[in-house]
């Protein structure tokens, strides 16, 4: 019972923070909004394609970083790990390819700017005036 | 039922196959293929049990290499497969062999709504690590709890040659994925021997699996569920010097899983009913049916970003009428001892990621009873003679 307690005051994830990255896509992405479902769904390679037919290209940042961290869990509610496991399930059963993982935030922005169908994030003080920032719902 | 699907299997393979080997020749130029592999070395010692080799003796027995490939061939058609060479010991047959091969249909691929169809060997995606078994990086331990994850079944239950379905769904209750399939796995003599007996010489034949699966992640929780179904007939036939007879088997499961993760610690844990009826086999005419239990629980800790503790527990009971397995000696003649009725299973692992792509598993198993170690229809009572074993063994794993 103590176990069970414990787990249902603590079972949902804490979201956002003045820290929470920014979403952004490419320019002609007919997006503007997302849940954080169909986030997840994008993230998770589950959602492959825009509704105009475009596929998506997911890119994340180091995996390790600080921003990937925050991004994970207050946009995607997972922990990096879990979603570690997802891409390598995605990998060995076949059933998907894992997001592009790019060096920087300034190479982020780039990829974003110039790549059709492209989706990632933002440090949360990043200089975004160049990028399509998505709402997402919680 | 079985008769019609197994007859209709091969056409249904071949033609999946020709049209992916169309595809891949016609598009060269496509630039979204994807190659992957793992190499995976170590040693294992199990004491008093057959579970590596019949000895005891340390062993390098624990190979596992693996390249897939995915190609993409447009947003709703990809084609995927993995060869995988396996060397296990008494585990696993020695070798190579295709854990998947398949065409995959992307029907519908909406914001809220994804559903695909798998046509060829599919994997088997209805457990919490049925479609990641096979693959050692992306294993929790070493040794799967082998109350759901039998080794010995290890080829069969890894995918089948058929057809899948796969639908992820988000609504306000959360996401869930429901998982259907229907096809059957072939079955090598020493794969059955493996699983029924060292002594059968005739051929067995799986002649369905069909499989149902449901997932929910409820909106904004930490916990995942899962409840699973399985229904398989397999059909035995004697070759002229048998001992054994022809026989029927039905296999039956109804699987419950959750998990619940926390940033540096996580459970997860399934629960199986497992229904197994032989009609002949051991004498023409004769009919057994019983019921077998498991479950366990496993426990991840990330002690740093680099190192990871696992605790698992496994309990299983071949039979849950008879859970001390007191009626064996009475069935057997007192061959088989009471301890071939249940197995516990209490593992402590550590893994650590020296590079993002080198991982290195060390585990060790405190083991009591006997139920889950192969052949399992007729069990080696010559090798396994003591009611507690261990193991230990480390992996060093690369990928790519």
């Amino acid at each position: 019972m103590l176990v069970l307690t414990i787990l249902c005051c603590h079972d949902v994830l804490a979201v956002g923070s003045a820290a929470t990255p920014l979403v952004a896509v490419h320019p002609a992405v007919p997006v503007d909004k997302l849940s954080q479902a169909q986030l997840r769904s994008i993230f998770l390679k589950r959602q492959v394609i825009w509704p105009d037919g475009v596929a998506i290209r997911v890119f994340i940042l180091p995996v390790k970083s600080a921003t990937h961290r925050q991004f994970s869990q207050s946009h995607l509610q997972m922990f990096p790990y879990q979603l570690d496991r997802a891409w390598q399930k995605l990998t060995f059963s076949g059933i998907g390819t894992p997001p592009a993982e790019v060096g920087s935030a300034t190479e982020m922005l780039k990829l974003l700017q110039s790549t059709p169908g492209a989706i990632g994030y933002l440090p949360a003080d990043n200089e975004t005036t160049d990028a399509k920032i998505i709402h997402i719902k919680p | 039922m079985q008769k019609l699907f197994t007859s209709s299997l091969k056409p249904l393979l071949a033609v999946a196959y020709a049209l992916s080997l169309g595809w891949f020749s016609q598009a060269q130029a496509a630039d979204d293929l994807h190659w992957h592999g793992f190499v995976a070395q170590g040693m294992m010692q199990a004491k008093n049990s057959n579970f590596l080799n019949n000895t005891g003796e340390v062993s390098a027995e624990l190979t596992e290499f693996g390249l897939n490939s995915v190609w993409q061939v447009d947003s709703s058609w990809r084609l995927a497969g993995q060869v995988m060479y396996l060397d296990g010991g008494n585990r696993f047959q020695q070798g190579w062999r295709i854990d998947y091969l398949f065409l995959n249909w992307t029907a519908l691929n909406t914001l809220d709504w994804q559903l695909d169809l798998y046509l060829g060997r599919y994997k088997n995606m209805h457990w919490l690590y049925s479609s990641t078994r096979d693959v050692a990086i992306t294993r929790p331990l070493i040794v799967l709890p082998q109350s759901v994850y039998f080794d010995a079944f290890r080829d069969i239950a890894v995918g089948s040659d058929g057809i899948a379905l796969q639908s992820t769904h988000t609504n306000s209750l959360g996401e869930f994925e429901i998982n259907w399939s229907i096809g059957a796995t072939p079955v090598p003599t020493e794969q059955s021997q493996r699983v029924i007996s060292t002594m059968i010489t005739g051929k067995t034949e799986q002649d369905f699996v069909h499989q149902f699966s449901v997932f929910l992640r409820p909106d904004g929780s930490k916990q995942q569920w899962g409840v699973s179904f399985l229904d398989s007939d397999f059909n035995y036939r004697r070759a002229d010097t048998d001992i054994f007879y022809d026989g029927d088997f039905t296999v039956q499961r109804v699987m419950l899983n959750w998990r619940y993760s926390e940033e540096n610690w996580e459970l997860s844990s399934e629960l199986v009913q497992e229904r197994v009826s032989v009609y002949g086999f051991y004498a023409p005419g004769m009919q057994r049916m019983q019921f077998a239990q498991g479950a366990y629980l496993l426990a991840r800790y990330n002690l740093t970003p680099q190192t990871t503790l696992y605790l698992s527990h496994d309990h299983y009971f071949a039979n849950k009428d008879d859970r001390r397995g007191a009626t064996l000696p009475l069935q057997s003649g007192g061959l088989i001892a009471p301890f071939f009725g249940y197995q516990r299973d209490s593992a402590l692992a550590m893994s650590h990621d020296f590079r993002a792509d080198l991982r290195l598993k060390l585990e060790y198993h405190w083991i009591t009873g006997t139920a889950r170690l192969g052949p399992n229809v007729v069990p080696d009572v010559v090798v396994n003679t003591s009611r507690h074993h261990s193991l230990w063994a480390f992996q060093l794993m690369y990928w790519f």
